[in-house]
């Protein structure tokens, strides 16, 4: 065990950290994910253009193939020097992408890496149904196989970016009849295709950044299939496992920055004088300590066995649940500003409105906890 | 950068937890064997990081936590701590003795068969004598006796990294404590039955056990990191050794109340393990504490 950074690492780290203080943009990224997509578009090529896009992922398809410890001090760095969060290219980068790399043909790839890579192409995740949410294996929109292609039929919800993406990940259902996990499949939807119809919804924090998608005898070729007709369950899976896995690492480190900031504004507001703030607050500084060590840890499993260790479950789950105290504490201390909140502000607020999501989306904090009560305890199934 | 077990550290780590198992359990926490103080020196444990043997404390804090795991005794950490900045005055068991104001008199654990007691304050570590007719009391941890005295002559130190290195040591007994509630919990759940089915299959149990494998494994985490900072001489060790402290106490406790709850009735009775991990918890709140001011502290 060390916790030191080899020569090349260091240097590394310096060279990330000019780049960002010379390019990161003055201006703040638009809340909503119509007025953001231009900007994270060109925030992504340009990002391309100097070699930080895909930084860990294969040379081959635009990345630059160095190692996962280079691309966490990569993050570590973009969140010292405020970056913008990618936005739109959130699904294509942490985990359509990674699933590709995985699972995908060399067409497949050849065609779709690059183009993720240089923000010229906005994925979304068509997983969620209005009948399927935790239960993801109750999924019902189907493809019936005519000729090479699929015709698909039903609807999804909560897709994120769905009005600006170009592309799905769909997970569908092409064996007529089937159940549960059997008979599913995972295929790259053309976003732009006829038959499909997006209606984006609001969310409580005022921005309009998910919606309800509609396909109606949407026709997909069967060659955009990954992973093979009926194994969409696990393709899905492995797509969980990097939503849930190193999808987070950006938002791990982020935390350290954040505590860092509340500390100093609960010190600048003198609100630290309330034993309680500050014993929350120092509890809190620990924990993002741990959460550091236990994504370096992770990181560490990953550069050894090629994957993740069975506490990514963990991670994901205390993640989560720690960034939403750390929302919490923000707007305690932002104290009576908070009656003023209002639509469109991009504040302690609004971060805390749309921190709701990180203990339901990508799976909520009770199948979360599930998973681990079953996969690292062993406990029996619930289900 | 690398944060899991090397090889040697995983082999050492399985030989620990195999000694212990035949040798030390849990469950003989209330009442060791005589002879088990020469059985923890041949196996190296009083002194990991003394001159001579000078293993990491990435390793030594990996096999402490094996050894807190299993309730094993406190003036292990005491002794370790010891042996690595008194090599010259010390010969065999230390006990720990803890922070008190003079002429107050000093409380210490874990007095038997030791001559002198270790002291930790934040700011450095001081080796007393003990007298020899003193009484021996016991503790709110049934594996854990105390004794009273007063002040005597003492030697010190003040490197900074010596109470540091002490804090380690019992934050990896608080994560090892942690870590047995939790593994007691999760086989009691399996292996408990009502209304036909294991209760463990009931989320509101389940979820119990996966808080606690969370909290455990954020405190072990976070002892890793610490244990490897102190190993480096990092400015910043002090802080991620306090932050180590703080969640390895806090795991400890909450486990510890949550196994009890896991268990029902029997997890109440005196007879039943649950309450050793509880009470353990209780009594490493006061071994080396974590300074909650110092981790508000603007480094790290
Ligand atoms: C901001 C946001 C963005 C999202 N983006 C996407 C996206 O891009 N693509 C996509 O496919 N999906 C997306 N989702 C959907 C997300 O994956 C689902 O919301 C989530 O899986 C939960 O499903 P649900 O909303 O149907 O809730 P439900 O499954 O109906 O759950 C409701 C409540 O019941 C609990 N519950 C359900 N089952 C159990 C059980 N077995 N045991 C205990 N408790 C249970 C849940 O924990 C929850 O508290 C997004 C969600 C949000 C909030």
């Amino acid at each position: 065990m060390d916790i030191g950074f080899s020569v090349e690492e260091t240097r590394f780290r310096e060279e990330c950290r000019d780049w960002l203080h010379a390019n990161v943009p003055a201006e703040k990224r638009p809340l909503d994910a119509a007025d953001a997509i231009g900007f994270d578009k060109a925030w992504q090529r340009r990002l391309f253009d100097a070699g930080w896009a895909g930084i860990n992922w294969p040379a081959d398809y635009g990345g630059r193939g160095l190692s996962i410890v280079q691309q966490v001090i990569w993050l570590e760095e973009y969140a010292k020097a405020h970056a913008p969060w990618i936005g739109a290219n959130f699904v294509g980068i942490n985990h359509g992408g990674p699933t590709l790399i995985l699972n995908a043909s060399e067409e497949q790839k050849a065609y779709h890496l690059p183009r993720i890579l240089k923000g010229e192409a906005i994925w979304c995740q068509g997983f969620s149904e209005p009948g399927a949410g935790s239960d993801l294996a109750g999924i019902k929109t189907r493809g019936r196989i005519e000729g090479d292609e699929l015709v698909v039929n039903g609807s999804k919800i909560w897709t994120s970016f769905a009005h600006v993406a170009d592309w799905q990940e769909l997970v569908l259902r092409t064996e007529e009849g089937s159940q549960r996990h059997a008979g599913l499949s995972w295929a790259i939807c053309d976003m732009h295709a006829p038959g499909i119809t997006v209606r984006p919804i609001r969310k409580m924090s005022g921005q309009t950044e998910f919606a309800e998608v509609f396909y109606d005898d949407v026709r997909i070729p069967l060659s955009n299939v990954v992973g093979g007709l009926g194994n969409g369950w696990k393709v899905a899976m492995s797509t969980l496992s990097f939503e849930r896995g190193t999808g987070f690492i950006a938002e791990q480190v982020k935390a350290g920055q954040e505590i860092a900031e509340l500390v100093t504004t609960a010190r600048a507001n003198g609100m630290i004088k309330d034993d309680r703030i500050a014993d929350q607050l120092s509890q809190m500084r620990a924990e993002v300590a741990a959460l550091r060590a236990m994504t370096y840890r992770n990181i560490s499993e990953v550069v050894r066995t090629g994957q993740p260790g069975p506490e990514a479950s963990v991670i994901r789950l205390f993640t989560a649940e720690l960034g939403q105290r750390l929302e919490r504490m923000a707007v305690l201390l932002i104290g009576e500003d908070l009656i003023d909140f209002a639509y469109g502000d991009d504040n302690a607020v609004q971060d805390y409105l749309r921190g709701f999501a990180s203990t339901i989306a990508g799976g909520t904090a009770q199948i979360q906890r599930d998973i681990i009560g079953e996969r690292l305890l062993g406990l029996p199934k619930s289900r | 950068m690398d944060l899991t077990l090397n090889d040697e550290q995983e082999a050492l780590r399985t030989a620990t937890a195999d000694w212990c198992r035949d040798h030390m359990p849990l469950e003989g926490a209330r009442s060791r064997p005589a002879g088990l103080w020469g059985d923890l020196e041949t196996m190296g444990w009083t002194g990991m990081t003394a001159p001579g043997l000078d293993l990491d404390h990435a390793t030594e804090a990996v096999v402490f936590s094996e050894l807190g795991r299993v309730l094993a005794p406190i003036g292990l950490i005491s002794t370790a701590a010891a042996h690595r900045w008194f090599a010259d005055s010390i010969d065999g068991k230390v006990a720990l003795a803890l922070p008190a104001d003079e002429p107050r008199d000093m409380r210490v654990l874990d007095p038997g068969g030791a001559n002198v007691a270790l002291m930790w304050t934040a700011g450095g570590l001081r080796l007393f004598d003990m007298p020899n007719d003193r009484t021996h009391a016991p503790t709110i941890d049934p594996s854990t006796d105390q004794s009273r005295q007063e002040w005597t002559a003492s030697v010190g130190t003040k490197d900074a990294a010596a109470p540091l290195h002490l804090q380690l040591l019992a934050a990896a007994y608080a994560v090892g404590c942690a870590d047995a509630a939790r593994d007691m919990a999760a086989d009691y759940a399996k292996l408990r039955h009502q209304f036909d089915r294991p209760i463990g299959w009931f989320q509101a149990l389940k979820h119990i056990c996966s808080d606690m494998a969370v909290r455990a494994a954020v405190a072990r985490s976070q002892l890793h990191y610490a244990a490897c900072s102190l190993d480096a001489r990092d400015t910043d060790a002090a802080f991620h050794i306090a932050a180590a402290k703080r969640l390895g106490d806090q795991a400890a406790l909450d486990n510890g109340r949550a196994n009890i709850q896991v268990h029902g009735g029997i997890g109440m009775t005196d007879e039943a393990a649950p309450h050793l991990c509880l009470k353990r918890a209780h009594l490493l709140q006061f071994i080396a504490p974590a300074d909650a001011a110092l981790l508000l502290e603007d480094a790290a």
